[in-house]
């Protein structure tokens, strides 16, 4: 390796965007095949419903129309999954998924029927002949509803499908001694994803009869998904992904795949299928909205007793990954705190509401408004600074946290909070009714996936006879500049000029398999995998450079495509690389990253650590508050966040600013709202994420612990970033005007009526 | 077929001619998608991301929402009007500088109201900016960076 | 599925002929923003899209004996951007900086916003208050209509089905001040939940001829005229500002929608009026 960073730690813009200002990139709408069908969905208008007929002839005679699917036509319509640790009171998981409504409708939105035609005008006129005729049957909307014995059921007989539990010292005897107490119930939105490019992809059989699929997701892995769906051998499809318009989980599950598998099957055409705007708000999956129940206790000089709460996420209508979302709220529940007594009992709840799934922040980010508000009105009753009082409690390496893990790695929390705060400047002054506040909050995310299942990550990096070097990685690129990421860092072992790498990404047939990009793992992962076959590239390398040299391996480094010894000599790199082949041992480098392991969860009660490591971080705003409309304007904010070591240094400040951006709209206006089960936001007019002029200028501040699991230190960012968002606004909220808000959105209808319903 | 009928319509698209067949209500984006001017992104199709932004005229506005029947004999820029790979324009050289964009969805459009903003006000405030790509969302960023990007063409920054 | 023809007419008699003989099948077409919306999301399913952007009838921006004519088929930004307005009735500019955002302005006409008929139409409150008239014309001929009777439901106004809108012909006062709030869920692009538009005539020590209008509240954008007869003749001091916009309670009909509560909107607009007062007679908050 190079000796001193060329590219880590950097601000090497990416080749990739030169390519994005040129409006190059061929997103996966962008991509067409001669002779290729367009595909609609056809969904359900009832979010409870018996199918009595489904009649699809008169579609499927229209001309142009080359196949209408539904439920009879899917090879293996239904599947079951099961849930680690989810046997002992929840009982085995007998929810069930269904890839098109065989009877029953569970969700408004809900797909019926698959249509392929030669237009997509055609496409669009068979819809029209679909005809349909529901029983409606008793819905349940409401999460506290849905878990009373007599709520209707949506699969089984149980609609908790998951439920876990902390469980450390005895809170009763903690409160009891507890000098204060603060109880209180918080809400949070249906946060939906609004990335801006829809879910889409073009799938065709190729001449050896594999399914191919182009297709924007975040894990091409979904191929094993099509497989079982079509009854095929999982070698007979393949994924591969493209450049992602946006994505923060909104295409961690199947998407357009599946769907997309089935028509080209049948058809044996190529086939496009893009989800309309209307059909991204009601056909998919969204932030489980989150009731709170939390009791925090703490002696009169600030020291947290215990904790206690009950939390409660609304999974909708199929289980999709609400069990683990779960288990992320609970293990993050006590926020990055020592507390010596914890009892947490969480549970998520079926319900014919949109399903819910994946979101950036994965159920660490709710918990995260509740324990930083919590935190917030336990200083208020001792009367004491809200850092202070959050300082003699942060976890610090070597804690041990209430599932009983120890924090592996640095908590810069302390100088998070004093980086974010004095980012804000002088404090702005209120006049009339327009108020000034400011507030922080901290947060903990984990990084990485849950390490009881076993994650790994494989990439492989060689060297060309020229000294150029190609890296393929399954990992796929949403945006975050993954592929950057891994390129600096090949670039930065074998000592070569960033142009001189390529990155091959996201082709589960060409790739070496990476896992998805989700749960902040893919730098942690690949970047580690990259690093881990281009050291293996670079000791093959040396060997072979030492015998030429006549020096000891471990004096080389590689630079410039030179071969150094410690004493100023070299050869070039291309004359080993010949050297290598002549002798067999070929500079390249199939490398498996396998992050720490553990036991898989027997039990509900999680008592063991679960996840690899941590990132800690702050975020600070200074608000204005309109006190006769319940307006908010954010005046300054900044965030700050440890994340070990930047790769990119461009990259990491646009995780940091984005996920706070995407954290304010969280905060302060998204929630996708329906009326029993009926969505009433499913557009970018009615579903209200920030624009230019509702945001500051964000403050990215870097902290740099080098103390992560990832390469060089590296912590992960993309999720980190967007978890201390909401109470950070909500705290200066409160401080402008004296209210606490419970229930976010933090909207201008809920601070006025905070502010004048004296019932509040 | 279906009854429908189609107009054969001739644009004028950066500069070259442009032929094809639409329906009366087909949109500027559609029909330009159908061209392959894939820079031209299809957001949400009602006029409320921005993403579809091109250039009438010298004025920005969304293609989604305007009739490709309406839009002949009038000067249509998209994306590819500005800079070339072996030249980039100042604003495209500034976005990749500052890092205006991730996963690019909204460059595009975003760039094309830049374009218009400076063409008729060089020297924007920062506020200005604000305003002008008020109607532009951008999902990844907080839009800090797009602005420094505007910002520092206006200034000569680049 | 959907059928439409086009058409385009070559004069503006071709237009008026042509719109006499398709009545409400035939769509005036001029920016797009809102039919090209109705047409996507199956609202309007068939007819004619009679283009009207190039008829030079519902062109310009003149004045004309003491009144600003503004054409229909002007967009938002050409009227924020004319000299003419800005020198002559700023106020009328300044209430349109909010409207949509840069993109839509550059497409959206003052006549496609008005015949609409949205009660949250944002050129409505302040034409009301400044007691604007359309100009109506039709084979059979033209007549005005002032913008207080133009609408008489939500998306519903009073043109007959062989009518356009020509142009809007806006009394210049010859005294007093306007203001014009809007409040929005956020602040880009933002859909008002409530508008309030004042114009004040006199500000020596008397209320005289106060004018109040206001989008969001009711079925249409209203005049607020029991409000405008708590202010009439009292006397300006600060503190019975608020207890007079308290008034409008009796003037407006808000509904509960997914943008705010009827309460919400009640209570916003009462303040947003007495925060206009205040801006009209510049005073301090």
């Amino acid at each position: 390796m190079a000796k001193e960073m060329t590219y880590i730690g950097k601000r090497t813009p990416g080749l990739d965007e030169r390519d994005k200002v040129l409006g190059n990139v061929i997103y996966a709408d962008d991509f067409t095949l001669p002779d290729m069908l367009y595909a609609r969905v056809f969904r359900a208008t009832k979010p409870s419903a018996l199918i009595k007929k489904l009649n699809v002839e008169k579609a499927r005679n229209l001309p142009g129309v080359a196949c209408v699917l539904t439920a009879d036509d899917v090879p293996n319509n239904e599947s079951i999954s099961n849930v680690v640790g989810q046997t002992t009171e929840v009982g085995l998981l007998e929810a069930k998924h269904q890839v098109l409504v065989k009877n029953r409708v569970r969700y408004y939105g809900e797909a019926v029927a698959l249509v392929a035609a030669d237009t997509i005008d055609a496409a669009n006129r068979a819809l029209e002949l679909i005809e349909v005729e529901y029983e409606e049957i008793p819905g349940v909307f409401d999460p506290i509803a849905a878990m009373k014995p007599d709520a209707p059921k949506l699969h089984g007989n149980n609609n908790i499908i998951a439920q876990w539990k902390l469980r450390k010292g005895n809170i009763e005897k903690a409160f009891a001694e507890s000098d204060v107490v603060v109880e209180n119930t918080y809400r949070t939105p249906r946060q939906e994803h609004a990335h801006l490019e829809p879910e889409s992809g073009v799938a065709w059989v190729d001449d050896m009869g594999v399914i191919n699929i182009r297709s924007a997701t975040q894990v091409i892995e979904h191929y094993r998904d099509v497989a079982a769906v079509l009854g095929i051998p999982q070698s007979m499809v393949r994924i591969e992904g493209t450049i992602m318009g946006g994505a923060f989980g909104g295409k961690e599950d199947v998407t357009v795949e599946v769907f997309l598998g089935l028509l080209a099957w049948k058809t044996r055409k190529p086939v496009k299928l893009t989800f309309s705007r209307e059909e991204m708000g009601f056909g998919r999956q969204k932030r489980h909205p989150y009731i709170l129940k939390y009791k925090t206790g703490a002696t009169k000089d600030g020291k947290l007793t215990a904790m206690e709460a009950e939390i409660i996420s609304d999974a909708g209508a199929y289980v999709y990954l609400s069990p683990w979302v779960l288990l992320y709220s609970t293990v993050h529940s006590t926020g990055p705190y020592f507390i010596p007594n914890v009892k947490v009992d969480s549970f998520s709840v079926l319900t014919n509401n949109i399903m819910t799934s994946a979101f950036r922040g994965f159920g660490a980010m709710q918990v995260a408004f509740a324990y930083e508000s919590q935190m917030d009105e336990l200083a208020e009753k001792l009367n004491m600074d809200p850092f202070e009082l959050r300082k003699k409690n942060f976890l610090k390496k070597g804690s041990e946290t209430a599932n009983y893990q120890k924090i592996t790695s640095d908590v810069l929390l302390k100088e998070s909070v004093e980086k974010a705060l004095g980012a804000l400047g002088e404090k702005s002054t209120s006049s009339g009714s327009k108020k000034i506040g400011r507030g922080f909050a901290c947060s903990w995310q984990s990084y990485g996936r849950m390490t009881y299942l076993h994650d790994t990550s494989s990439a492989w990096v060689g060297l060309e006879l020229d000294g150029s070097a190609v890296v393929r990685s399954g990992i796929p690129d949403l945006g975050g500049g993954q592929r950057e990421s891994l390129r600096a860092i090949a670039a930065q072992i074998l000592g070569l000029k960033i142009e001189e790498v390529h990155v091959i990404s996201t082709d589960s047939q060409v790739t070496p398999l990476a896992g998805t990009v989700t749960a902040t793992r893919a730098l942690f992962m690949s970047g580690n995998a990259v690093k881990l076959a281009s050291e293996n590239v670079l000791n093959i390398i040396t060997r072979t450079a030492s015998k030429m040299l006549k020096v000891s391996a471990e004096d080389l480094y590689l630079r410039d495509k030179l071969v150094y010894t410690s004493g100023g000599e070299s050869i070039p790199l291309v004359k080993v690389i010949k050297e290598c082949a002549a002798e067999g041992s070929m500079p390249q480098s199939l490398a498996t990253y396998k992050a720490p392991f553990t036991d898989p969860i027997k039990t509900d009660v999680i008592k063991d650590p679960v996840f690899a490591d941590f990132t800690f971080g702050a975020q600070a705003a200074e608000v204005e508050v309109d006190t006769e409309t319940g307006i908010v304007t954010i005046l300054k904010y900044a965030s700050a966040q440890d994340i070990g070591q930047a790769i990119n240094v461009n990259r990491a400040e646009g995780q940091i600013e984005g996920g706070a951006a995407q954290g304010i709209g969280f905060g302060l206006m998204e929630d996708y709202l329906e009326e029993k089960g009926v969505p009433l936001t499913w557009n970018l007019a009615t579903y209200l994420i920030p624009t230019s002029k509702d945001l500051p200028d964000i403050q990215s501040i870097i902290l740099e612990s080098k103390s992560g699991k990832g390469p060089f230190g590296a912590k992960g960012v993309g999720e980190p970033s967007i978890t201390a968002a909401a109470p950070a606004l909500v705290s200066a909220i409160y401080d402008a005007v004296g209210v606490r808000i419970k229930h976010i959105p933090a909207t201008p209808e809920r601070i006025y009526w905070s502010l004048h319903n004296s019932d509040t | 077929m279906d009854g429908k009928e189609y107009y054969n319509i001739k644009l004028i698209v950066n500069g070259k001619e442009v032929k094809g067949s639409v329906a009366a209500e087909t949109s500027l984006l559609d029909f330009l998608r159908s061209k392959n001017y894939i820079e031209v992104k299809k957001g949400c199709d009602k006029g409320d991301c921005g993403a579809c932004t091109v250039l009438i005229d010298g004025k920005a506005t969304v293609s989604c929402l305007t009739s490709a029947i309406q839009a002949q004999g009038r000067k249509i820029q998209t994306l590819k009007s500005l800079g070339s790979w072996d030249k980039l324009d100042p604003l495209q050289e500034a976005f990749v500088k500052h890092e205006a964009l991730q996963c690019g969805f909204c460059t595009p459009g975003m760039l094309m109201t830049a374009k218009a903003l400076l063409d008729e006000n060089p020297h924007p405030t920062r506020d200005d900016i604000k305003e002008a790509i008020s109607g532009n969302l951008c999902r990844c960023t907080g839009y800090k960076k797009i602005v420094d990007a505007i910002e520092a063409v206006s200034k000569g920054e680049n | 599925m959907n059928n439409f023809k086009f058409f385009k007419p070559q004069s503006f008699k071709e237009l008026l002929d042509i719109k006499d003989e398709l009545l409400s099948a035939g769509y005036p077409l001029a920016g797009g923003s809102n039919l090209l919306v109705y047409i996507k999301e199956n609202m309007v399913k068939s007819g004619t899209l009679i283009d009207i952007s190039s008829i030079e009838e519902l062109k310009g921006i003149n004045k004309v004996d003491g009144s600003i004519e503004i054409g229909a088929a002007e967009t938002i930004t050409n009227i924020l951007e004319s000299s003419l307005i800005n020198r002559e009735l700023p106020f009328f500019s300044l209430s349109l900086k909010d409207f949509g955002n840069p993109l839509i302005r550059n497409k959206a006409t003052i006549g496609g916003n008005l015949a609409d008929a949205s009660p949250v139409a944002d050129t409505a409150p302040p034409l009301l208050v400044l007691g604007a008239f359309v100009s109506v014309v039709s084979r059979s001929g033209t007549r005005k209509i002032p913008v207080a009777e133009l609408f008489t439901g939500p998306r519903k106004n009073k043109l007959e089905e062989n009518e356009v809108i020509q142009k809007i012909i806006i009394p210049i006062p010859l005294e007093g001040k306007g203001a014009f709030l809007k409040l929005g869920q956020r602040k880009g692009t933002s859909i008002s939940v409530t508008s309030v538009a004042v114009w004040i005539e006199s500000s020596s020590d008397k209320f005289r001829n106060i004018k109040i209008a206001l989008g969001g509240v009711a079925p249409t954008p209203v005049r607020a005229l029991n409000t405008e007869k708590a202010f009439s003749g009292k006397n300006i001091d600060r503190n019975s500002i608020k207890t007079f916009a308290e008034t409008l309670r009796k003037d407006i009909r808000p509904i509960s929608d997914v943008r705010g509560s009827a309460e919400y909107r009640t209570e916003v607009s009462i303040n947003l009026l007495k925060r206009a007062v205040y801006e009209c007679l510049e005073m301090e908050e």
